[in-house]
């Protein structure tokens, strides 16, 4: 893959951390804001997109929003995290953003020029922005358009004439307003007087006079339609409630029918009625019961929404109401917890440290491998098993299963069952191993020193008359000197092929080979490198 | 095939990376709602068949939610409390004389807790107080305090090869990717429409990161190109509890779920599905694959069983 190129490469050893670090932590020391380079292929963790100029005007938009700018800052922040835009978008948005006159200024002069990577690795440098400053002043006022003008190219347009509109509109507005009534009243004046000369003055106030007179008459005339109107509801009302007392008195009247209807009809049917009572009771105080469940059983699907005591928020469980449905305790306990009761179960316990200064003991074993450190390829060597559990598990019916899982269990009864999956070489150690158990204090401390080493599995062995026909002929050849090296020598430093080839002939061979050891020493030992998970074993077997 | 009933229902269980045949399992009194916790210490029996031999347990005031063995001592264990303390336990020692330390700083529920598999001194904790923070065994208190998360952190994860970057996922509906000597995070992943219970990393590919939702799907990124899932895997009913990465194949995944099932996956393969096991009553919460016996898994939920099993059997056995 082209990532295991760029980082670099594992040892089988130590798993390549202690390179890592070592490396890397050179790479702070030396660190220069514009020197990304030689730690970028390094960390496969970082964002290495550069910014993406639509993503962040997208966002500006929406952080413009005026309901927007009532959120909380971190809301907003998720909100475009969930968008998809990485850290340093994110924070161009709302450096763009708010207050954009003010800090023009500081952010001109944060703008470094066009940053060198064009990934934009360092996430720690608010200041590495990739644009060029070009201060463009404009004809309209503010500072706003002083800022870059390769990016604010449109939004500078589009600004400037809405200004324009804006202040053309505005100023219409106001001749319309305010200066074309002063010019027509002026004229009207300049041209009163030059009609009634001198007498313009007297002639103002018969005119006063003449209004007054005209007003008062239409005050009085109003009145006079007010109170005419008045009366005429003041009748309405009286013949409306003339008109509802008559429909009272119907209504009266037919309720006593019915009335007495209903007695007749509960003298007939007698004992009956006691009866439907009590099934009203129990059904109202059942619906009621099941009423008050009903709330508890949406909130205990939507548990975050509650809050109550013992846990304000649980990990949800659906996102779209469709809840799964809880086990009926778990509803009562919530309904409890939502009266604010205590179940009464629980117990007060003291869990505090007894000894806050306890010495933490030592460590008894030394820490194992991982099966994805290292040479120990596990995948390689267990396919087999894989590859037939997989092909067994098509669907999901295990019942086939059950057999093939029986009959493993009945063979090798007295290997602990879940060692099984293994592949054969260690089933057949086992049977020979087992009956020396004085060897297992021995073999445990082997393992650390052999880890360091451990040679890769060697493949399964799937076709072992396959195998066994391209080896024969090596076989004889070897069998000397390998029972030579392995009798009584424990484990020394065999070559890897010899050990290879051992192993393939003890599974082929179905553990013949066992004639050439010594004891069970030594093939613990020849074998506990290969296999240090089943070597551990011993110990668990003899308590 | 081997079995255990626990009196509290059940949150998390984590082979020992020491011993192959022991267990921990983390429980909480009434569904995690309201009550105590129990942490339980389990051996297999020899036999296929049978129950789990328990080897000691540990009572706490409040649930557990999730615990994580030390990977430097074999006897330590480390526990998520719902009260938001951090508590370790040697089981080595009796319970009376547990918990060897509890920290308490997280201000809300601690929900996970993960161990470095492969710097082996330090561990990280996520919190229902939107915070991630990193702690050390030697330290009475945390080394860094990481937040940025809008809403719960529910699970952290370290990546198996490089053994300062470490997962984060939360209810912001986000993945956060943080290295311990970088100040923030270095990557955000939106994974999903909904929130994101579960983040694990993939043991062989140090780039692949899975994540479980309440979206009912798990999802498989590529931290290179994270723009597009490798894979969406569907199959559940319910919202996806956990989702672990096999230790010994690169491909195989499982995933547990409010459907009761536990899923076996294999995110390269076109129909991902391979394995469904429904021998669970309730929730199915927690799952683990055993690190040292390959195919053995083990799974816990709200129904206060234990199963451990191989895969390609019958958990519940003949």
């Amino acid at each position: 893959m082209a990532t295991e190129s760029s980082s670099p490469p594992n040892p089988p050893a130590a798993g390549g951390t202690p390179q890592n670090s070592a490396t890397e932590t050179v790479q702070p020391a030396n660190e220069v804001k514009q020197d990304a380079a030689p730690q970028n292929p390094k960390s496969v963790f970082v964002n290495s997109e550069p910014i993406r100029e639509d993503q962040v005007q997208n966002a500006v938009k929406f952080l413009s929003h005026p309901k927007v700018r009532d959120s909380p800052v971190f809301h907003r922040r998720n909100f475009l995290e969930k968008k998809g835009l990485t850290k340093e978008e994110i924070d161009e948005a709302f450096r763009r953003v708010p207050d954009p006159s003010p800090s023009a200024q500081p952010t001109v002069t944060n703008q470094v020029g066009q940053g060198v990577t064009t990934s934009t690795i360092q996430p720690t440098s608010v200041s590495q922005t990739p644009v060029p400053i070009i201060t463009v002043p404009s004809s309209a006022s503010p500072s706003m358009f002083a800022l870059a003008r390769s990016r604010f190219h449109w939004y500078h347009a589009v600004f400037a004439v809405g200004l324009l509109a804006a202040s053309g509109a505005g100023t219409a507005i106001w001749v319309k307003k305010s200066m074309i009534p002063r010019l027509k009243s002026w004229i009207r004046w300049v041209v009163m007087e030059e009609k009634n000369g001198d007498g313009g003055i007297t002639n103002i106030k018969p005119t006063l006079a003449e209004e007054a007179a005209a007003a008062a008459k239409a005050a009085a005339a109003a009145a006079s339609d007010v109170a005419k109107a008045s009366q005429e509801m003041m009748i309405s009302r009286y013949e409306e409630k003339v008109n509802m007392e008559k429909f009272m008195d119907l209504m009266q009247m037919q309720v006593k029918e019915i009335r007495s209807m209903g007695s007749a009809i509960k003298h007939l049917e007698g004992r009956s009625d006691k009866i439907e009572r009590t099934h009203l009771v129990e059904h109202g105080g059942h619906s009621g019961s099941i009423t008050k469940l009903k709330p508890t059983y949406p909130n205990g699907n939507k548990p975050e929404i509650d809050s109550h005591s013992a846990r304000s928020s649980l990990p949800p469980t659906s996102a779209d109401k469709s809840a799964p449905p809880h086990p009926n305790s778990y509803m009562d306990i919530m309904a409890m917890v939502q009266r604010g009761e205590r179940p009464p179960n629980i117990r007060d316990i003291n869990d505090q440290p007894p000894n806050p200064n306890q010495q933490i003991s030592n460590p008894r074993l030394a820490p194992r491998s991982k099966p994805w450190e290292g040479a120990y390829q596990a995948k390689t060597s267990s396919r087999g098993g894989f590859g037939s559990a997989l092909n067994g598990e098509g669907g999901s019916d295990f019942g086939a299963q059950n057999n093939e899982a029986s009959n493993q269990v009945d063979a090798q009864s007295t290997v602990p069952w879940w060692q099984k999956k293994n592949s054969r070489i260690t089933e057949t150690d086992y049977v020979e191993a087992k009956p020396g158990s004085t060897t297992v204090v021995q073999t445990n401390e082997q393992p650390p020193i052999q880890r360091t080493w451990v040679p890769p599995q060697p493949p399964p062995v799937a076709m072992p008359e396959a195998a066994e026909a391209i080896r024969r002929p090596k076989s004889k050849k070897e069998a000397e000197p390998v029972s030579q090296e392995t009798s009584g020598e424990g484990f020394s430093a065999a070559e890897v092929t010899d050990e290879l080839q051992r192993i393939t002939k003890i599974s082929e061979s179905g553990g013949e080979v066992e004639e050439m050891h010594s004891g069970g020493q030594g093939t613990n030992g020849a074998l506990g490198g290969l296999k240090l998970s089943e070597i551990e074993e011993e110990p668990v077997q003899s308590y | 095939m081997n079995v255990a009933k626990t009196p509290f229902n059940g949150y998390s269980v984590k082979f020992s990376p020491f011993y192959e045949d022991r267990l921990a399992v983390a429980t909480a009194q009434n569904f995690g709602i309201i009550g105590n916790g129990r942490v339980h210490v389990f051996s297999l029996p020899p036999t296929p068949t049978g129950a789990l031999t328990e080897i000691v347990s540990f009572d706490t005031a409040d649930g557990v939610y999730d615990l994580a063995w030390s990977e430097s001592h074999d006897s330590l264990l480390i526990a998520a409390v719902a009260d938001g303390s951090v508590k370790l336990f040697d089981t080595n020692l009796p319970p009376p004389q547990n918990p060897l330390r509890s920290f308490q700083e997280h201000t809300r529920e601690v929900h996970g807790v993960d161990y470095n598999p492969t710097r082996r001194d330090s561990f990280v904790t996520a919190s229902w107080d939107d915070t991630v923070k990193l702690w050390s065994l030697d330290r009475p208190t945390s080394i860094r305090t990481f937040k940025e998360h809008a809403y719960c952190v529910y699970s952290v994860a370290w990546n198996p090869r490089h053994a300062d970057v470490f997962a984060s996922a939360s209810g912001d509906c986000t993945v956060r990717v943080w290295d311990v000597r970088e100040p923030g995070s270095t990557m955000i992943i939106p994974g999903h429409e909904a929130e994101i219970l579960y983040c694990d990393w993939n043991k062989y590919d140090e780039g692949l990161i899975a994540t479980s939702s309440v979206d009912k799907s798990v999802r498989v990124w590529d931290v290179r190109n994270y723009r597009v899932p490798v894979a969406s895997l569907n199959g559940h009913g319910f919202a996806v509890r956990k989702v672990k990465f096999s230790p010994h194949h690169r491909n195989l995944m499982m995933s547990c779920s409010y459907d009761m099932t536990v899923c076996m996956w294999d995110f390269m393969v076109e129909d991902s599905l391979v394995g469904r096991y429904d021998h669970h009553s309730e929730f199915a919460i927690g799952v683990d694959f055993n690190v040292l016996v390959e195919g053995l898994v083990a799974s816990t939920g709200w129904d206060q069983m234990v199963f451990v099993w191989q895969h390609g059997t019958e958990p519940r056995g003949p």
